[in-house]
Order: structure tokens, then sequence, then C-alpha cells
């Protein structure tokens, strides 16, 4: 818990939530994540070591939704080709569209290392690298866009758009020119075509994902570029930094097109209107920071049990609810993305991670509690980005405008202290409030 | 050799008293690893083709009272010394952070207490046995009293004070048997002994005498209450040496003198004795599954599992002899693992309490390698296939089955009931998570880990290759077997008259 | 030849006149349309700019009639840096934050007393809130109301508005509510 008592600094009295802290500090316009330079460091880092790995997961998505598509046994679509690696990111290099991050637009070069040697260090066919499964593990990014894909319902446009029959019209086109000259697949397709329309529909969610950490991965970039140069007074500024990221990009189109044979087939076509904001970032957060879905093993299916919630709504397995300490086991999906960041991890996290806990054995653990706080940080921008578009002004000077940021505040704090299914001593929000907590 | 295998760890202790604390550890390792270098020696010395006792030695001492310095190894004892010494070995090799001060007088301590079982072991003189088998008692008395919990000083004395009367009761039944067969002087070798016969009336009385006083070392039930106290209260090392080795001398002493010595009054008990032993088995499972303390609660195995060579010894065949010896040295070897692996959960999560343990089998933040080994050491008790405990148990049980059937279902359903407490322990200890608030537990080093892992070795080689378990045995139990056999035959004939032509000497 | 351009001189002043008529005509229609009063008023270039670039004109021309809530040029620029530029390089994306704006019918402030929310042509709610601090739609307040044009009429607010996400309103009773 909190050592001293953040004192309320808006005209409103003191709030009288369980995390009234928090509540305080989100008010005066910081972040859930408590300000301390060690915040700080951890959390740039993990972001830094998040955005490597990144890089390569939305380019092999859209790898994957563009030209992979709906191949029935995709052996290879962990193989990213070379004209994917060299694929623009729209948000960095010279010929951005908006451009966050300094460095250049194409594969980041420590991906680049990494992908040539992997952890062994030695140059062997990308093959052996791949069966020994010394790589990326893509395996982590399809598992968050298969929690986005089977958690819907969660706002936007684009849900009701895939059900839509505009959308089944595009679906039908572009499976019927993939699969021209296989009789065997048109004839499943005639058989069983909401089969094929569901693996399209997965499909565009993988680009829609794709298409958000094409974003994600250079503004992490250049927050840790402006931490290395000393830009950040603290862990507010850093989350104001997201903020401002959050509105620059919000309007950044959502679509899926394939690419068959040459010609680019829209299934869902800019001109819709999708926004990253609305359609990717939101059912983002709300399925991979909140939902996802219980890790096998540590949670009983049976439904008789009652472990797993029986409303998707009230699922709470995300990392913002994470157990971080069986990080390492089998059957532990962030266990994949956190080898990935260990192999990325600025050097002045390497020293710090040795002097605490087991120092080098249990890294990938400390580095995973790193992720949590710098993930609860991102949360603290969504939220805080959702208040400026939604609601008033921090320094608002009209007291009902305040009470209904206050509420706001609340109403999201209010999502960890549900005490259905143990949902608020599952939330990490109190231990992250505590430096000791690695 | 036999002497040397008691007298070089006395030497050494007295030598190990006049180093300096800082060199005391390399004098005591230097003396065990002689010690366990004999016992290989002479495990390859021994010839497995013999029943009677080899490599004896005979020194004259008092012989107007009978006390001879006679030593001899047999199929019986042979495996219980190599066992010692092994345990011995690896206790003052690995053990050194469970004690935390007075470090030489520890090691002093544990090789007094290795010569005495040794000598008690070795000796092939019924009194000798009972002066062996009183000298491992002060050593033991201190090193309880000195390292361990907060109740130890009540666990020690308690200790002492079974552990005294059990010593009188087996010091009268030898005194007793030596001036009842006395010719003029008391009979104490047992060789001699074993030849001679006494009306059935005496045997029995003596048998009763000698019987009760092995139960209250071994224990068996309704004795037991001084060893859930004793054993929670000692450091690690102590309460192995004590559950691996010390415990031993109860059980050796029942098959050398009881059985060995009382044929027709034991065939004639063995009935009642059997069905104490099953009642024993179930006793001992089920209170185990009560436990809340892991230490209790394999406490409790303990007492459980040496009831099953009390199964053995009672049926009296040559298979369930083999399993009851296998049985002796199994139960050694797991109960030291379990302990050591026990003692290691407690010094580095902190506690002992069931309800407050959980998820050590993470395998970054908890005890992976220990849990992994627990969960081998609960197998092994608990008779999986595979491991030394199966091989122990399944000999006792076809061994007694034919003679008491009753008795024999009753320690099966004691097996069954030993994996349910163990699935307890493990459930509730190695699976599950890691409390996030508390669960900062240091590291087991690799040398922490090598006693564990040596004696895993241990338990998998011998449950896999059982003859290197049972081909010190086969021969001799199979003449106490048939000395058993004859005897009853004999005493059948002759249950009418309650004098044997022999005492009319 | 005096009668001839005497002739020609009074077709010309007729069809000056009619000319002039027909320029009247036309200038009626298009005089105070609400893109007129945006493109005629201080401080509402940006939102003019916006709505051009999203082809929006000719539909804020047509007859509607429509009530716009005109975010001016203020409001525009309290958006952090890179939203507008993000926008209008997606003309879909921006012509849907325009038309959240837009309502369909005419409503002036006293016919929307007791209104809770209007559903916008974007197909999103807006929600309203009338009382005497004020006349607020979402967390815009309107700063001058009721300017009526012959399409419709124009509230002008302070803060460009955004959809509002279907989590948004249990958050807010939740919050409102307690745990």
């Amino acid at each position: 818990m909190t050592a001293t008592l953040v004192p309320p600094t808006t005209q409103l009295p003191p709030s009288n939530h369980p995390y009234a802290d928090v509540i305080h500090r989100l008010e005066a316009g910081g972040s859930m994540l408590p300000d301390t330079p060690e915040n700080l460091m951890q959390i740039i880092g993990l972001y830094k070591a998040y955005a490597v790995p990144m890089d390569f997961y939305w380019r092999d998505l859209l790898y994957i939704a563009e030209q992979v598509f709906l191949e029935p046994l995709p052996a290879f679509k962990y193989f990213l080709p070379q004209e994917y690696l060299d694929l623009r990111n729209h948000y960095a290099g010279d010929d951005a569209d908006w451009r966050f991050w300094r460095g250049e637009a194409t594969a980041h070069p420590e991906l680049l290392e990494f992908m040539s040697k992997g952890e062994l260090n030695t140059k062997i066919p990308k093959l052996f690298h791949h069966l020994y499964h010394d790589r990326i593990n893509m395996e982590f990014a399809e598992e968050c866009m298969r929690a986005m894909f089977w958690h819907r319902n969660m706002g936007g446009e684009l849900e009701p758009y895939m059900d839509s029959e505009e959308y089944r019209q595009n679906a039908d086109r572009a499976i019927r020119a993939y699969f021209k000259n296989n009789p065997i697949m048109l004839g499943l397709y005639k058989l069983f075509p909401e089969l094929f329309l569901e693996q399209c529909r997965q499909s565009t969610m993988t680009s829609v994902l794709g298409l958000f950490w094409e974003i994600m991965a250079p503004v992490f970039f250049e927050m840790s570029d402006v931490y290395d140069e000393g830009g950040f007074k603290g862990v507010p500024d850093a989350m104001n930094f997201l903020v401002s990221g959050i509105f620059a990009i919000a309007g950044r189109p959502i679509y899926h097109r394939v690419n068959i044979r040459g010609e680019w087939f829209e299934i869902v076509p800019k001109s819709k209107g999708f926004t990253w904001l609305y359609e990717a970032a939101f059912p983002y957060v709300e399925a991979v920071f909140y939902r996802t879905s219980p890790f096998r093993g540590t949670k009983s299916y049976n439904a008789q049990a009652n472990e797993v919630p029986k409303d998707q709504n009230d699922f709470h397995y995300g990392i913002l609810y994470a157990d971080k300490f069986p990080v390492g086991s089998a059957g532990i999906p962030p266990t994949l993305l956190h080898q990935d960041m260990y192999h990325f991890l600025p050097q002045y996290l390497v020293d710090y991670y040795k002097q605490f806990c087991r120092g080098e054995d249990d890294t990938l653990i400390q580095l995973g509690v790193s992720f949590q706080r710098s993930m609860y940080n991102v949360t603290s921008a969504v939220i805080q980005a959702g208040r400026a578009a939604f609601l008033y002004p921090l320094d608002d000077p009209n007291p009902k405008h305040l009470l209904a940021n206050r509420h706001y505040f609340e109403g999201q704090l209010n999502r960890f202290c549900n005490p259905k299914y143990e949902m608020d001593k599952a939330a990490r929000i109190g231990m992250v409030q505590d430096q000791n907590y690695r | 050799m036999l002497s040397a295998l008691i007298w070089l760890p006395v030497i050494g202790a007295l030598a190990i008293t006049l180093l300096p604390q800082s060199q005391s550890k390399k004098g005591a390792i230097i003396v065990a690893s002689a010690i366990l270098i004999l016992d290989v020696l002479l495990l390859k010395q021994f010839d497995t083709n013999l029943a009677a006792f080899q490599l004896s030695e005979n020194l004259p001492w008092l012989e107007n009272i009978g006390l001879n310095y006679s030593l001899g190894v047999d199929g019986l004892s042979l495996p219980l010394v190599a066992l010692n010494g092994l345990l011995t070995w690896l206790i003052i090799c690995f053990c050194e952070n469970q004690i935390k001060e007075r470090f030489k007088l520890f090691q002093v301590l544990m090789l007094l207490i290795h010569a005495g079982v040794s000598g008690a072991m070795l000796s092939t003189n019924t009194l000798l046995f009972v002066l062996f088998y009183e000298l491992v008692l002060i050593p033991l008395y201190l090193i309880i009293a000195v390292w361990g919990g907060l109740q130890r000083s009540y666990a020690a004395m308690k200790f002492l004070i079974f552990t005294a009367v059990s010593g009188i009761l087996i010091l009268a039944g030898f005194l007793a048997l030596g001036w009842l067969t006395a010719n003029p002087t008391p009979i104490f070798d047992y060789s001699t002994l074993q030849t001679l016969s006494l009306p059935l009336e005496v045997q029995i009385t003596l048998l009763v005498v000698l019987l009760l006083g092995f139960s209250i070392k071994a224990p068996f039930v309704p004795f037991h209450s001084w060893l859930p106290d004793t054993y929670v209260e000692s450091a690690t090392p102590t309460v192995m040496m004590l559950g691996g080795i010390v415990a031993k001398l109860g059980t050796y002493g029942l098959f050398r003198f009881c059985v060995g010595l009382f044929p027709d009054a034991w065939a004639l008990l063995a009935p009642y004795i059997a069905i104490w032993a099953g009642l024993g088995v179930l006793y001992g499972a089920m209170v185990a599954i009560s436990q809340k303390d892991i230490k209790r609660m394999v406490a409790y195995s303990s007492i459980g599992h040496m009831s099953y060579i009390l199964l053995a010894a009672a049926a009296a065949t040559p298979l369930s002899l083999i399993g009851g010896i296998g049985q002796m040295v199994s139960h050694g070897l797991v109960l030291a693992l379990l302990f050591y692996l026990v003692g290691v959960i407690e010094e580095k999560v902190g506690t002992r309490d069931l309800d407050l343990l959980n998820g050590l089998l993470n395998p970054l933040r908890g005890l992976p390698t220990t849990s992994a080994l627990l969960i081998l050491g609960g197998m092994a008790s608990a008779g999986i296939p595979g491991l030394v405990g199966f091989i122990a148990e399944f000999l006792v049980f076809q061994g007694t089955f034919t003679k008491f059937p009753i008795p024999t279902i009753f320690s099966i359903i004691g097996t069954g009931l030993t994996a349910v407490y163990f699935v307890i322990l493990l459930n509730r200890t190695c699976f599950g998570k890691l409390d996030n608030a508390t669960a900062y537990y240091p590291k087991v080093s690799g040398l922490e880990q090598l006693p564990a892992l040596i004696l895993t070795g241990l338990i998998i080689f011998l449950g896999v290759q059982p003859v290197w378990l049972v081909k010190w045995s086969e021969k001799a139990t199979v003449k106490i077997a048939e000395q058993s056999e004859s005897k009853l035959l004999v005493s059948q004939v002759l249950n009418e008259s309650l004098t044997s032509p022999l005492i009319k000497n | 030849m005096k009668w001839i351009r005497l002739r020609e001189l009074a077709w010309f002043k007729i069809k000056t006149i009619v000319n002039y008529a027909n320029y009247a005509q036309t200038q009626e229609i298009t005089m105070t349309t609400i893109v007129d009063i945006a493109v005629n008023n201080e401080g509402f270039s940006t939102l003019v700019t916006a709505v051009s670039a999203a082809s929006l004109v000719e539909a804020l021309q047509s007859p509607g009639p429509f009530t716009v809530f005109a975010p001016n040029d203020a409001a525009f620029a309290k958006l952090p840096p890179g939203t507008i530029t993000t926008l209008v390089q997606n003309i879909p994306q921006l012509a849907r934050i325009l038309t959240y704006h837009v309502v369909a019918g005419k409503y002036k402030k006293e016919d929307l007393i007791g209104v809770k929310s209007l559903i916008s042509l974007e197909g999103s709610q807006i929600d309203l809130d009338i009382s005497e601090e004020g006349f607020e739609a979402n967390n815009a307040t309107v700063i001058a109301a009721d300017i009526e044009a012959d399409n419709g009429v124009i509230h002008v607010i302070d803060t460009v508005m955004l959809m509002r996400p279907h989590w948004f309103y249990p958050i807010m009773e939740s919050g409102k509510v307690g745990v």
C-alpha cells in the first residue's frame, strides 16, 4: 500500500473510494502507478523491451491477414518475408503520416539481429531456429488476437459490420478468388460457408491487431529514446506522452485487405470509417488488459465449480489481474511474451534485476512485474484519454464537471473492487502501489 | 575390519575434539568418508552364499560374566551397517546449514552415535549388544536437546526415558536368558544361544520382555508416543539419523533376538503379533492423514511403515524376512529423504504448516527440485513400483499373505492410506499458487540438493534393480526361517510336556 | 438606326433586370444555409476546412433540416497535435467525427428542454443537459445557441465531441453508485 496519503488536489472533498489515493492521483493528472524514479525506469525499460518483439508481431500479423489469409495448413506463417520486414511503418521514418519515432520505418535493427542469431547466438538456418523455438514467440500475438476475437461485443462499429451482408459479400469475393482452381476447398466452402466466413473474420481481427500494434511500436521506441535523453520528469510525463499519442492517432483507419495473386481485395474497406480508437484500441484494452481467458490449469473449467464467470464481461484474467509468479510454468501464455521481452531488456534493467530476489534466475518474473506496472500506466493513459475525450479537463472550474470526472475515475477503479469471483483480490492495483512488489 | 568400523568413528570423534573449530568439518568429512569406503569394502568382501556370521572377531573380555568382545556380520546386519555408513556420511558432509552453532560438538556426537549403532549391529554377544545399545543413548539425548525446535528439551527427556526403559527391559531379558541357560557361566554368545532351547513358558516370558523393549525402540503402536515429539523437535540431520537407522535397532533386535532366539514362542504368538502389526499400520496412516504439520505427518508415516517390518517378522517366512530387511533399508532411505526435504522447505519458506504452504513447484520462484524430489519420496513411501518402497512392501505382502491374510490386507489398506496423506501433502505443498505477498524465498543451492539427489538416486536404483537390496540377506533369512519351521515342528510335538530334555543337564 | 439601337438597349436592360432578378433569387437560396453561416462568420475556419475536406458541404447545404453542434476554432485548437492531421489524411474517419455533430431535425434550445439525448447522423447518441447553469451536449458547453439557418439551427460548442463508447455509461453509473 502507499506509504503516504495522497491528498485531493481539486476543490472536491476527499474521495471515499477504497483506492482513494489513486483517485486523487488521477485527478491531479497522474497515473494509477505511483510517481517514483524506479517506477519510471521499470516502465520505460519494459516499453522498449516490448516494442522490439511488437515490431515483429505487427508485421507478421499483417502478413498473416493479408497474404496467408485462409491457407488451410499455414506451416510457414511465422516466416516473415523480406517484403514485410521492409514494410514501412506509417508512423516512423521520413515519409511517415505522423512521425512518432525519430528512427527508421523498417524493422528495428535489434529485431533483425535476434532473428538471425536467436538466443543461441549462432547463425544457423532459419528453419532450425524455428524448430528449436528460438524465435520471437508469435503465438502470444495470436493469443491476443484470439482474445479480441472471442470477446466480441466490446463496442465499436466493426463488430456489427462483421455480421453484416456487405461483409459477407466482400468475404465471399475474396474467398472465391483465393481458392480459384482449387475444387476441394471450393467444394468445402459450398458445404460449410459459415466456417470459411468465421475464418475470414478471424483474419480481419488479425489485421486489426496488426494495425493497432503498428502504432504502439514507434510510440514505445520514442518513449525509450526520450527517457534516455532525460526528457521524462516522472511517470505522469510518460503517461501524458501516451495520452497525446492516443489522440494523435485516434482517427487512423482500420481496415482489412487481402492480396490474392497481386490483386488487393478489400474485405473491410477504409471507406467504412472505422477508427483506431474505437475499433482497435478500446477493444484491445478491454480484451487483453482486462479479460482474456483463464490459463489452462489454474482455474477449473467445470461449469458446476463456478470458477469461470458465465458472463464474458466478468472475465478478469488480463494483465491487470495477472498473478506474475507462475510465469515460466507450462501453459501460462505470458511466459512467451516475457521470454521475448527478456531478449531485449535494456542494460540498466538487467543490472537492476540482478540486485533483487534471485537475481538472474528469476529475471523473467521480475520483468513480468515491471511489465504489469507498465501496462497499468498504459491503462491509466487510456483512462485519462477517455476523460479528456468524453469528459472535462482536470482544472475545470465547474464543480459539477469535476464531480463527473470523479465518478468516471471511481467507476473505472470499481472494476478492480468487484468481490464477485474474487476479482478484487486478483486485481494487482494495490500491489503495484508498493515498490517492494517485484 | 569390523572393529575398524566401530572404533574408527570413536577415534575420529576424539581427534576432532582436538582440532580447531574451522578444521573440524574437514576432519569429520575425512572420517565419514573413510567409514563409507570401509563399508564398500565390506560389501565386496561379504560372501552372499554363506548364512553364518562372517568376518568374525572374538576377544575375551570379561569371561566370568560372559561378556566377550565378539563381532560378526551376516545378511541381516550387513545392509543396515551400510545404511548407517551412508546416512552418517550424508549428514556430516552436507547438513552444515541446518546446524547453526557448536558444529564440532555435533560432528563428535554424530560419530559416536554411528559407532554405537554399528557396534550394536555387529555384536554377536547379547550383552555387548546391550552395551552398544545404551551407548547410543547419551549422545542422542544431547543431540536432540542442543539443536532443534522450541520443545526440544521436553522431547529429548521423553526420548531418554522411553529408550532407557527399553534398554532396561532388553538388558533384563538378556540377563535372564543368560542365567537360565547358564552352564555354569551365563551364556551371552548368540551362536550358542541359537542352539539351545528353553521351556515354552520361559520362552514366552523372555520373548515378551524383549519384544516390549524392542517395540519401544522401533517404535510400534502403542509405545510410540515419544516419536512424534522427538522427530518433530529434532533438527533435520538428527531426525535423519534417528528415523533412518537408530530406529532400526529396534527392528534389528526383533529379527535377530526375538525371531532368531525364540522361534517356538514366536510361532505361538505370531498370529497376535501379526494383527498388532496390521492395526499399527492402519493407526499410523490414519493419524498421519489428520496432521497439519508436514514434519509430524512424515513422523507418523514412519510409525506405520515400521509396522510392516513387524508383520514380516510375525510371518517369519524366508520371503517375508527378506521383505522385512528390505523394508528396513527402504524405510531408512525414504525417511531420510523425506525429512531432509521437509527440513529444506522449513528453512527456505519458514513454515511447516500445510495451510500456509502452497505452490512450491513454481519453476522460478519456488523450490522446484525440492518439490519434485518430495513427490518421488512420497511415491516411494506409498509403494509405487519402480522405487524401492514397492520392492520391500511387495516382498513383505507376498511373504505374509499365505500365513496371515487378514493382517496383510490391513497393511495393504494402510499402503493405500499412505498414498492418501502423501497426496494431501503434495497437493497442498507443491501444487497451487505461490502467495504473492510472501513468496520471496531464497534459492536452494546445488550443494543443498545433493544429499536428496543421492538418496533419490539410490531409491530409484534399488527399485529398478532390487537384487542389490536383497542378495545380501537371502541365505541368512532362509536360515532363520528354517530354524523357525523346524522348531515349530519340535515344539508342536513336545507341546504337552513343558520341559525340554536339554534342560535336565 | 436610332430605333434599332433603342430596341437593343431595351433588350439589354430587360436582360440585365432578368439577370439581376435571377441573381437575387439564387442569392436568397444560398444566403443562409448552415454552411454559409459557418463560412461568413468568425471562428469557424477549421470547421469549414474539415467539412470541405470531408465532402460534406453539399450535404449541409441540402434542405435538411439539421441541428448542428458546431465546434469553433478554439475547440479544435484544444485537441492534441496530430489529431486533426490524422483525421484529414483519412476522409471517411473525419466524416464520421463530423457527422456525429449533426442531428436530423431542427431543435432549438427550448425544444430540447427535458430531452436526455439525441441520436446523431453518425448513429451514436449525444447526451444533453439543459439547466439554468447552461446548455451542455456531452462534455461540450453550448456558448451560442439557436443560430438559425434556412435548413436548420446551429449551436456553437467549445469542445469537439467524440462518440461515447457503450462502456462509458455503465462506468459512470458504477462511479455514482459506489463500490
